[in-house]
C-alpha cells in the first residue's frame, strides 16, 4: 500500500461484503418463495423481500464503487485523498440511510408521512429523508474524490471514473420525481437504473477493470487507455438511446420501440470490447502477478458480463420479442447474470486484488478464493439457464397460450427448485468468498519447476509489484 | 482537376441520376422490368456512398478498409433489394 | 507478437480512430433502421408506397446536392489547412456550414408542410420511420454546423481532418437514407 488514505477504502469494503451476504441471504429466501408460495407471508411478504434484495445489491455495489475509487485514486492522482474524516462520515451515512429503509419497509412505520414515510412506489422507493441523504453521501464523495484528482496526476482511469461517478449522482435526482401516472413512474424509475447500470456505471466498471489489467498485466498504460475510450465510447453511444428498451411496453410513445430495438442491440458492443480488452491485455501481458484470484474474477467479469448483459440481454432488447418476454423469468434470468456478471464480479475483483494488500497479507494465492469464484458463478450461471427454461415456457404458456398468471407459475415448480439449489450455491460461494478475504493469513502456493525456472532466468519475469 | 473536385462532380451527376430514375418510376415507364427502377436507385446510392467513403473520408488511402467497407454496404445494399423484391407484387 | 505489429490495422486509417469508431456506430444504427424500415414496408407496400407520395423528391434531391456540395467544401477546407491557408479554411468552413444551414431549412420546411396536414409519427409506420430517421440524421446535421464553428476557432490541421470527417459520415448516410425512403418504390 503506497497511501495511507487508501485504508479508507478497507472499511467500505468490509460493509459491502456484509450487505453482499445480506443480500444474498434475502434472494435465497425469495427463491424458497418460489418454491413454497405461503412462506413467510405474514412476517415478510414477498414484495419486501424483493425490495430488500434488488436495493441491498444496489447499495452494496455503489459501497464497493466508493471503495475502489478511494483505494484506486490515490494511486492514480499520486495523492492522499484530501479528507479521511468526510469518507468515513459519508459511509455513515449510507449505512444509516440503508438501516432507515430496512426498518421503515419492513415495519412500515410512518405511513403517508411525506419525509419519514415510504413513497408507496415499485421501485425507487427508499423514503424521501433516505433520498436526500444519499445525495449528501454522493456530495461528500465526489467533492473529497475531486479535490484529490485535481490536485494530483489526471490518468484516464481517474477521469473516466470520476464521470463515471459524476453521472452517477446527477442520475439520482430523477429518483425524486414521482409522479401520480405509472408509466411515467416507471420512465422516471428507469432515467435512474438503466442510465446507470447500461451508462455511467459501464464507465466505473471500465475504468476499474482497466485499474486491474494495467497492475495485473502490466501492459501498458498508453494501450490500456486506448482500450477504455474505446469501451467508453460504444458504452455511452449504445446506452443512453438504449433506454428505449424499457419503453416498449410501458405506455410511452410507439418510436421508442425501434429506438429501443436499434440501440440497445448495438449495447452488446461495449461487453464485447471489455472481453476483448482483457484477454488481449493477459495475452500481451509482461507480468505474472501472484494474485491469480483478482484476474481471475477480473476476466470471469468480462465473460459473465459480455453473456449476462450482452447475450441475455439481446434475448429479449427486440420489442417484437419483448412483446411476449416482457416481465417474465426471462428477464429474471437476464437480470441476475449481468448483475453478476458485470457489477457483483468487478467488485469482487478490485476487492480480491485490493484486501491482501489493504491487510498485509500479499502476496498471496488465495486458492480459497478461486474455488468461491468457480462455486458462484456456476450457481448463478445455473440459476440462469433454470429461469431462462422457466421464462421460455412461462413466455409460452401465459403470452402465446393465454393461461393465468398463477395456473402457470405452478407449471414453473420444477424450474425454481432448481433455481433454489443453484441459489444455496450462490450462497455458499458468497460466504466462502467472503471467509477467503477475511480470515486466512499464510496461504501461498510453492511456484512448480517451471515457474522456478521463468523466475530464475527471465529478469521480466515479475512475480509481485 | 483535383480528385475531390472529381469526385463531387461525380457525386452531383449520379444524384440527379437517381432523382430522374425514381421520377421515370413514377411514371412507370419500365412496366416489363418492375424492378430495375429500384435496382438501379440502390446502385446508385451505393456508387455514391463508396465516393463519399474512398474521397471525401479519404478510405483510398488505406485500399484494405474500402474494399472491406465497399463489400460490407453491397451486402447490405443486396439485403436491401432483396427486401424491395420481396415487396414488389409481381402480376400473373 | 508485439505492439507495434497489433495496432498496424489501426494505423492505417486516416484520421483518429475515435471518430472512426462514431463513424461505424452511427453507420449500424442508419443501416438497422434502414433495414427496419425495408422490412416493414414489405408488410403494406401499398401503404408505404401513398405515404412516400406525400414527400417531396425534388426537394430532397435538392438537398442531396446541398448536402454533397457541403461535403465538397469541408474536404477542401481540410487541404487549405493542411496547407497553412488559415483564412481560407474559415471561408470553406463557412461556405459549407451554410449549405448545412440550407439543408435544414429545406428539411424543417418539409417537416412544417407535413405537420400542417396532420402527419404525425404515429400515422403511419411509413412516417414513424420518415420522422426517426430524417429526424435523428437532422439531429446529426445540427451537431456538425456546431462542429464547423468549433473548427472555424482552432483551424488546425487535425482538427478539420476529424471534424470535416464526422460531416462526411452525415454526407454519407444521407445519400443512403434518400434514395430509400424517397426515391425507392
Amino acid at each position: 500500500m503506497k497511501y495511507q488514505t487508501q485504508k479508507i477504502a478497507l472499511v467500505y469494503f468490509v460493509v459491502a461484503m456484509a450487505l453482499f451476504a445480506v443480500q444474498v441471504s434475502l434472494g435465497l429466501l425469495m427463491g424458497y418463495v418460489y418454491v413454497d408460495g405461503n412462506f413467510l407471508v405474514d412476517l415478510m411478504p414477498f414484495n419486501i423481500l424483493r425490495m430488500l434484495h434488488t436495493n441491498s445489491l444496489i447499495v452494496w455495489l455503489l459501497l464497493g464503487f466508493f471503495g475502489a475509487a478511494y483505494y484506486l485514486i490515490p494511486e492514480e492522482s499520486e495523492r492522499e485523498i484530501h479528507s479521511t474524516k468526510l469518507a468515513y462520515l459519508q459511509l455513515a451515512i449510507l449505512v444509516l440511510g440503508t438501516a432507515g429503509v430496512v426498518v421503515t419497509y419492513t415495519f412500515n412505520l410512518f405511513e403517508g408521512n411525506f419525509f419519514l414515510g415510504k413513497e408507496g412506489r415499485e421501485f425507487l422507493e427508499q423514503p424521501r429523508w433516505v433520498k436526500a441523504g444519499i445525495v449528501v453521501a454522493a456530495l461528500i464523495f465526489l467533492y473529497n474524490i475531486s479535490m484529490t484528482v485535481l490536485a494530483g496526476k489526471k490518468t484516464a482511469i481517474s477521469n473516466i471514473l470520476l464521470l463515471g461517478l459524476w453521472l452517477l449522482a446527477l442520475l439520482f435526482l430523477f429518483a425524486f420525481v414521482n409522479p401520480a401516472n405509472l408509466a411515467l413512474d416507471k420512465m422516471y424509475w428507469w432515467f435512474v437504473i438503466h442510465l446507470w447500470v447500461e451508462g455511467v456505471w459501464e464507465l466505473v466498471l471500465a475504468a476499474i477493470l482497466a485499474f486491474l489489467m494495467l497492475k495485473l498485466t502490466g501492459v501498458d498504460r498508453e494501450v490500456v487507455e486506448k482500450w477504455l475510450y474505446v469501451i467508453v465510447a460504444t458504452a455511452l453511444f449504445s446506452g443512453i438511446l438504449g433506454t428505449g428498451h424499457h419503453f416498449l411496453w410501458i405506455g410511452t410513445p410507439g418510436y421508442w420501440q425501434w429506438i429501443g430495438s436499434v440501440f440497445s442491440t448495438l449495447e452488446i458492443v461495449p461487453f464485447f470490447a471489455m472481453m476483448a480488452f482483457a484477454f488481449i491485455m493477459v495475452w500481451k501481458g509482461r507480468r505474472d502477478h501472484p494474485n491469480k484470484a483478482a484476474l481471475l474474477w477480473a476476466l470471469g467479469c468480462a465473460v459473465l458480463a459480455f453473456f449476462g448483459a450482452g447475450v441475455w440481454g439481446f434475448l429479449h432488447t427486440l420489442h417484437g420479442v419483448n412483446y411476449y418476454t416482457h416481465g417474465t423469468q426471462i428477464t429474471a434470468a437476464h437480470g441476475h447474470l449481468a448483475f453478476y456478471g458485470a457489477y457483483v464480479c468487478i467488485n469482487l475483483a478490485i476487492i480480491s486484488y485490493a484486501m491482501p494488500v489493504l491487510l498485509g497479507r500479499d502476496p498471496y494465492n488465495q486458492v480459497l478464493n478461486m474455488a468461491s469464484f468457480w462455486l458462484m458463478s456456476g450457481g448463478m450461471v445455473f440459476m440462469t439457464f433454470t429461469l431462462t427454461f422457466a421464462g421460455t415456457v412461462q413466455t409460452h404458456l401465459q403470452r402465446v397460450m393465454g393461461m393465468g398468471f398463477m395456473e402457470v407459475q405452478d407449471q414453473l415448480w420444477i424450474f425454481y427448485a432448481m433455481r433454489f439449489g443453484s441459489g444455496v450455491a450462490v450462497v455458499l460461494g458468497a460466504l466462502l468468498f467472503i471467509y477467503s478475504i477475511l480470515v486466512p493469513r499464510g496461504e501461498i502456493v510453492k511456484p512448480g519447476p517451471v515457474e522456478r525456472d521463468r523466475l530464475t532466468r527471465d529478469a521480466d519475469h515479475v512475480v509481485a509489484e | 482537376m483535383q480528385t475531390i473536385t472529381r469526385a463531387w462532380l461525380i457525386l452531383l451527376a449520379l444524384s440527379a441520376a437517381s432523382t430522374a430514375v425514381s421520377f421515370n418510376v413514377t411514371l412507370q415507364l419500365p412496366a416489363q422490368i418492375p424492378l430495375l427502377g429500384g435496382i438501379i436507385i440502390l446502385l446508385l446510392a451505393w456508387a455514391k456512398a463508396r465516393i463519399i467513403a474512398a474521397r471525401y473520408l479519404e478510405l483510398a488511402q488505406a485500399p484494405a478498409y474500402l474494399r472491406g467497407f465497399s463489400l460490407v454496404l453491397a451486402l447490405f445494399m443486396l439485403t436491401l433489394l432483396g427486401l424491395y423484391v420481396a415487396a414488389t407484387p409481381f402480376s400473373g | 507478437m508485439t505492439q507495434t505489429q497489433t495496432d498496424q490495422p489501426f494505423d492505417q486509417l486516416p484520421g483518429d480512430l475515435m471518430m472512426w469508431i462514431l463513424i461505424v456506430s452511427e453507420l449500424l444504427v442508419f443501416g438497422a433502421g434502414l433495414l427496419a424500415f425495408m422490412a416493414v414496408r414489405v408488410t403494406d407496400p401499398a401503404g408505404f408506397a401513398l405515404a412516400q407520395d406525400q414527400l417531396h423528391r425534388s426537394a430532397a434531391g435538392i438537398n442531396t446536392v446541398v448536402l454533397v456540395t457541403s461535403g465538397y467544401l469541408a474536404a477542401r477546407a481540410v487541404g487549405y489547412a493542411n496547407a497553412g491557408r488559415i483564412a481560407a479554411t474559415r471561408w470553406a468552413l463557412l461556405a459549407a456550414g451554410g449549405l448545412g444551414m440550407v439543408f435544414l431549412g429545406i428539411k424543417f420546411t418539409e417537416y412544417a408542410e407535413k405537420a400542417a396536414l396532420g402527419i404525425r409519427p404515429e400515422t403511419h409506420p411509413f412516417y414513424t420511420f420518415y420522422y426517426l430517421l430524417t429526424g435523428f440524421h437532422a439531429a446529426h446535421v445540427i451537431a456538425g454546423l456546431v462542429i464547423f464553428a468549433l473548427l472555424a476557432l482552432r483551424p488546425t490541421p487535425r482538427n478539420l481532418q476529424v471534424g470535416a470527417a464526422f460531416w462526411h459520415m452525415v454526407d454519407l448516410v444521407w445519400v443512403l437514407l434518400f434514395p430509400v425512403i424517397y426515391l425507392l418504390r
